[in-house]
């Protein structure tokens, strides 16, 4: 597995925790009636600094546990190499509209149930839904054409 | 996604340079060692600034390394 596929993995792992973390206070919050506009935004809040934060010390854990398991392997200075290459580009590229595909669905649809008379929690909710899931799908994409050669 | 049309003879040109590694010849044009096994694989079409790197690290024309398959193409 090259550190562009590794990198992807981790950033993918992320995302979902992140959804499951999501929809577990979503689905907490509409149980316990507090499914209001104090607390979604702050879901917003935590869900969007953690995606940052996490996935930043993330990159870096993926380095150093990579340097590391490949120094006990070979038993030489580790020397990753995570030049990023016209493929890469091209696989990033390809990842990054699927997201974009995807998103653009997600917010339409969001949009849709505010004008179908829904109140804008709904459609706050669903647009923080739809961007991760997003961004899984977009990474999924991106380890699959890895997966396949291009 | 399948193969692509553009045809090559990279792993026999390698064999013919002292059977030079795929990660020997990824370091010399600058690309990951997954690249040159997905042009080996046929799986992908470097850009033409690559196939150029590749063909001069062989030191032989672009049209030694690579090839059109217009058969592929009325397929």
């Amino acid at each position: 597995m090259s550190f562009q596929e590794k990198n992807i993995t981790v950033s993918l792992v992320n995302f979902i925790l992140i959804l499951g973390f999501y929809l577990i206070r979503v689905f907490q919050m509409i149980q316990g009636g507090s499914f209001n506009s104090t607390n979604v935004f702050r879901l917003w809040g935590i869900v969007i600094v953690f995606a940052i934060i996490v996935t930043i010390f993330a990159t870096i854990l993926t380095h150093i546990v990579s340097s590391i398991i490949q120094a006990i392997k070979t038993k030489e200075e580790p020397d990753i190499k995570d030049i990023q290459d016209e493929r890469d580009k091209f696989i990033d590229l390809r990842g990054t509209k699927v997201t974009y595909f995807v998103s653009s669905i997600g917010i339409f649809l969001s949009m849709l149930t505010f004008a179908l008379g829904q109140p804008p929690l709904v459609m706050f909710t669903l647009l923080i839904f739809f961007g991760v899931v997003a961004q899984i799908i977009g990474d999924i994409s991106r380890l699959y054409l890895y997966r396949r050669g291009f | 996604m399948g193969k692509s049309r553009i045809r090559n003879n990279i792993r026999k040109l390698r064999f013919f340079h002292d059977e030079m590694t795929q990660q020997q010849l990824a370091e010399k044009v600058g690309v990951t060692r997954q690249t040159i096994i997905a042009m080996e694989q046929e799986k992908y079409s470097p850009s033409l600034e690559l196939a150029f790197r590749i063909a001069r690290v062989f030191d032989v024309p672009l049209e030694e390394v690579f090839s059109y398959d217009a058969e592929a193409e009325s397929k």
